[in-house]
């Protein structure tokens, strides 16, 4: 269960975050939708820490992260980003690959260094994970060596092998052509006996439709609906949720997996 | 008279000696007298730049020359024993004044700007500056010189006297031999000098060369000591006066002035223009040389990396208890001239109880100044590592150190691999400044064997064929790391 209780992030006098506040589910693929600039991604990054916010909280993982200067000690705040981290992963938009090491290498990299798992153990659940997102066989190539779904690939395999509770993808289908768009979409599905919660930022209305078990629409720094994708998409309930669907399918890009 | 005047680079001598002036004002006055000094060790320490036939030369640590005869002899009359100690001219007074040296021979010329800071003995040769001209020149000595162009020593009473006389244009060289090449090849259209040592020059190498005139200054040489050393004084005087008098003196100036020493200048004279036969019996000097040259460079490039390294990780990570301090350090290393650094580190620091020996000095001064550049070149590195490489290892759960160790760094590594080695190239080059404190090094012993054999054609160009050489092994490292290195693409 992730509970984000009255978020607010400013960058300067930009107010990105203002009041977010929503639930997500465990052990299920939730969708955050909403146009460029709403502030889904800052919000996915403040789920990790990666961002620090102004007020508000986030509990995730089991783990309760207070906004602004929360009165901890820089080593406490380190522990608390340090157990957030083990137990929430991120795929990046643009992957951030490790260009210096195989595909193996990034996916044991943080297993040997963060969990200290021995470099045998840590291959062996380096090619577990390779193999889930089907690169088994491309263990000794470089990133600059394969394609682009290739390496969202290996990007996911490395979130996973930290084998956390929570894993975030920051718009995944930004940065792939349609087809790789379908066969991303599968691959979070066949994740489902994992049990993770897979919690995705996109602004791509069908793709989040044909993977979501739940859907929270974001526009204006907040979460203005939340429901499961077929109620969100069926019958939405907001002024603004309607807004976006119309000028989405005003373009007729729809696409199915 | 040749004088090599310690105002070369004025400023820069000023604030070293300033510096050192204040150091020794703190220094507690020696129980010992400069004469108890010398009787109790047995030894007289004369500094000496042999760079000068005939005055002082030297090849293979074997001192020969007038002053270097002048200095056994003196040193027999207080039944002691003379350690030379060869010293670039730069160098000569500072350590002098610091306790390095007891007395300087020299070919000092007394000057009243001179006597004003150190003590002089009697005179012990009187000598005058002379002119040297092309064979088939029209110049007949010094009356003739207006509207031409005078080649001098740079900084020496040479210069000064060109400087008195109305529409003469002076070309500056750091050593008399190559002001003789250059009128040689016709560059200048006469030299002006010591007269011993133009004579000595055109004699030994320069055929196409011959003196001219008369003598037209009369300056006389002295024995150098530093303040508050008047009993030595009075001791190397009265020993000055029982050379002469025992007809020791006569023999000296004999061998080094007289006719004999003409003909044997005459018959060593070898006017090759790349004379291999020198290379043959001066190789093994060379190669001492280039051994230092190569020690102090590597280790200064070795030292110097991982420091440089540190200093710029202290400057990227957030604290500023340690940017700050990290970028103070660079911003001081980088403004200040090596040179500085070096005389500093070798002539200030004795003063305050770091007393290190010339090779100690020298590495750790190349090694201070290298970080503060090594340590700019991985900034840069560090910098230029995209940010979301930090980020991805940060999401994963690695702290800062372990981030910057296992992802960005050996990123780093692969991008800097060709500023370093330009850096490390420099640093080589730069090394010959150590010269300064008397170390031996590839471009002093060129200088030393340019000079004694007045073969300038013959010695650099041998010089920077071994400095090349030693840039070999460098690059050679670096193509290797850049080859294991090479950033994989797709294949």
């Amino acid at each position: 269960m992730i509970e984000v209780t009255n978020v607010v992030k400013r960058y300067g006098p930009a107010t990105v975050l203002n009041g977010a506040t929503f639930q997500i589910a465990e052990a299920q693929l939730t969708t955050i939708l909403g146009p460029s600039g709403c502030g889904k991604s800052t919000m996915l990054r403040c789920l990790n820490r990666l961002e620090r916010f102004d007020a508000g909280q986030i509990r995730i993982a089991d783990v309760a992260v207070q906004g602004g200067d929360a009165g901890l000690t820089p080593a406490d705040e380190d522990a608390l980003v340090h157990e957030v981290r083990l137990r929430v992963g991120l795929v990046f938009q643009n992957f951030n690959l490790f260009p210096h090491l195989t595909t193996l290498g990034n996916v044991i990299e943080a297993p040997m260094t963060v969990k200290k798992l021995p470099r045998a153990k840590a291959e062996e659940v380096g090619r577990h994970y390779l193999n889930r997102v089907g690169l088994s066989g491309k263990e000794h190539h470089y990133p600059a060596q394969l394609s682009g779904g290739q390496q969202q690939r290996v990007a996911i395999a490395r979130a996973l092998a930290m084998e956390p509770a929570v894993v975030l993808f920051d718009e995944p289908t930004s940065a792939l052509d349609p087809k790789l768009v379908r066969e991303v979409g599968t691959l979070l599905r066949t994740l489902d006996d994992l049990k993770k919660t897979l919690v995705v930022v996109s602004h791509d209305m069908d793709f989040a439709r044909a993977i979501s078990d739940q859907v929270i629409y974001f526009e204006g720094g907040r979460a203005v609906e939340s429901g499961t994708a077929s109620a969100v998409f069926g019958s939405p309930s907001q002024p603004e949720t309607r807004a976006f669907m119309e000028s989405f399918h005003g373009g007729r890009t729809e696409v199915r997996s | 008279m040749i004088t090599r005047w310690p105002e070369r680079k004025r400023g820069l001598r000023c604030a070293v000696l300033a510096l050192m002036l204040a150091a020794m004002v703190g220094q507690p006055a020696s129980a010992q007298t400069a004469l108890e000094r010398v009787r109790t060790s047995g030894q007289l320490r004369v500094g000496i730049d042999a760079t000068y036939p005939p005055f002082g030369s030297v090849e293979g640590g074997e001192f020969s020359g007038f002053d270097v005869d002048i200095a056994g002899a003196i040193a027999r009359q207080l039944r002691v024993q003379a350690v030379l100690v060869n010293a670039s001219f730069d160098g000569v007074f500072p350590a002098l004044q610091n306790g390095t040296f007891d007395v300087v021979i020299s070919a000092v010329t007394i000057t009243p700007e001179r006597s004003a800071t150190m003590l002089f003995s009697e005179p012990y040769i009187n000598a005058g500056q002379a002119l040297a001209v092309r064979t088939d020149s029209a110049i007949a000595g010094v009356e003739s010189v207006t509207g031409k162009t005078v080649g001098v020593q740079i900084n020496t009473t040479a210069q000064f006297a060109m400087e008195k006389i109305a529409g003469v244009t002076i070309a500056k060289y750091n050593t008399i031999d190559l002001a003789l090449l250059d009128l040689q090849n016709g560059r200048v259209d006469a030299v002006a000098s010591d007269g011993p040592v133009l004579r000595y020059m055109a004699r030994l190498s320069f055929p196409g060369v011959k003196t001219v005139g008369r003598e037209y200054t009369n300056e006389a040489f002295g024995v150098v000591l530093a303040r508050g050393s008047d009993d030595l004084r009075r001791a190397v005087n009265a020993a000055l006066f029982q050379i002469q008098d025992s007809g020791e003196y006569a023999k000296i100036y004999a061998t080094w002035f007289g006719e004999a020493s003409q003909s044997q200048a005459a018959a060593a004279a070898a006017p090759a223009l790349f004379d291999t036969g020198l290379i043959a019996r001066t190789w093994m000097v060379f190669i001492r040389g280039v051994g230092l040259t190569a020690l102090i460079a590597a280790s200064s490039l070795l030292l110097g990396l991982p420091l440089g390294l540190a200093l710029a990780l202290a400057r990227v990570q957030p604290r500023r208890l340690l940017s700050t301090p990290a970028a103070i350090y660079v911003e001081v290393m980088r403004g200040t001239p090596l040179l500085v650094q070096i005389l500093f580190i070798y002539f200030v620091l004795p003063s305050f109880g770091v007393n290190l020996p010339a090779f100690t000095s020298g590495i750790v001064a190349l090694t201070l100044n290298a970080a503060a550049y090594v340590s700019e070149i991985f900034r840069a590195g560090i910098v230029s590592i995209e940010a979301g490489q930090m980020e991805a290892a940060r999401a994963l759960g690695m702290n800062y150190w372990q981030a910057m160790r296992r992802i960005i760094l050996p990123q780093t590594f692969r991008r800097v691999v060709p500023p370093l080695t330009n850096e490390g190239i420099a640093l080589l080059k730069d090394s010959s400044l150590v010269s300064v404190i008397g170390l031996t090094e590839l471009a002093r012993t060129g200088q030393e064997l340019a000079s004694r054999y007045a073969a300038p054609l013959t010695i650099w160009p041998l010089v920077a064929v071994l400095y090349l050489a030693l840039t070999f092994p460098l690059t050679r490292v670096a193509q290797y790391l850049e080859r294991k290195w090479r950033p994989v693409t797709r294949s």
